[in-house]
């Protein structure tokens, strides 16, 4: 990675100018071209530097229903836990944390009934192990401008 | 938010093609123009359905590779303050007040991305000093098991 390729990313952090031709703008920007925008793009996606590129939804003003939730898992059981957790679309991050609890993921359900129907199905799955739920209360700051 | 956006947002929810008129394919998609596209994804930003159209790196590919969360137990009256100033905070990526269970008091979550052990402990003790709070909870990321985009709109027909 190159100063260029942080430029991109700075900028495509902030959003993708809404015009026809996009990179175009970006690179005029750059002083480089729309082709090497594109390539360097497709290449630091590649490389996995890019975890997503299109749009990140607000999931509290669609209406749904969201949670941090954590719970506490002895090793041997992590992996079998983790699939069912992991099978879930509205799961979209799941980490194994030091400390108790261990294991923290976001739930992301079309209702509160629905997100304690998912609690429910993790828990069975870890033989009645406790999913404590941490819901947002008030959001100070969210999304990453990482330099 | 009509029929027509809730198909556009999901064509948005996959990756963008890397390509000279992204939008033109997906008002393609959709039998929309492409006009069409652009003024109906400025109106989801603007009516906040949609936080940004852009990308989101690994930050362990961008050099910060101590990657941890730490909930503060901050006393009701310091909340605002506190919560303000540690969005300020540029290693910090998500900064949240959280409902919690009973028996947890450290109510405020932040997600830290250092680029060293030294520059952590260095965010830890500016909090420590400014606000007189060392009561905390740190829960260093040890494992990845899932990292995915939200997808919550059924795919589109194509």
């Amino acid at each position: 990675m190159d100063e260029k390729d942080r430029e991109i990313i700075r900028l495509l952090q902030k959003g993708l100018p809404l015009t026809p031709e996009p990179f175009k703008e970006l690179g005029d920007k750059l002083w480089i071209d729309e082709t090497s925008v594109i390539s360097r793009l497709a290449r630091m996606r590649q490389e996995g530097v890019i975890r997503h590129f299109g749009a990140f939804f607000d999931s509290k003003r669609l209406g749904r229903s969201g949670a941090l939730a954590a719970m506490t898992l002895p090793e041997d059981k992590i992996e079998k836990v983790a699939a069912v957790i992991n099978a879930f679309p509205g799961v979209t991050h799941n980490y194994v944390r030091e400390g108790t609890p261990n294991i923290w993921f976001t739930l992301n359900a079309a209702n509160d009934d629905e997100r304690a129907k998912m609690a429910a199905e993790i828990s069975a799955a870890a033989d009645g192990a406790r999913v404590d739920l941490f819901p947002t209360k008030r959001m100070f700051k969210v999304m990453v401008n990482l330099d | 938010m009509d029929s027509t956006d809730q198909k556009l947002m999901s064509e948005l929810q996959e990756e963008l093609k890397l390509e000279r008129r992204p939008f033109l394919r997906i008002a393609k998609n959709l039998g929309l123009t492409e006009e069409e596209v652009l003024s109906r994804i400025d109106n989801l930003l603007k009516q906040g359905l949609i936080r940004r159209l852009g990308l989101a790196v690994k930050p362990e590919k961008l050099g910060h590779t101590t990657n941890v969360m730490i909930a503060w137990n901050v006393p009701e009256e310091k909340m605002e303050e506190v919560g303000a100033a540690l969005a300020g905070f540029s290693e910090i990526s998500h900064c949240y007040e959280r409902d919690t269970p009973p028996d947890w008091k450290h109510r405020l979550f932040t997600m830290i991305h250092a680029r060293s052990e030294e520059q952590l402990q260095n965010i830890i003790q500016q909090v420590k000093d400014r606000f007189d709070i060392d009561d905390y909870r740190l829960f260093r990321s040890l494992r990845e098991l899932k990292k995915a985009s939200l997808k919550i709109f059924p795919e589109a027909e194509k």
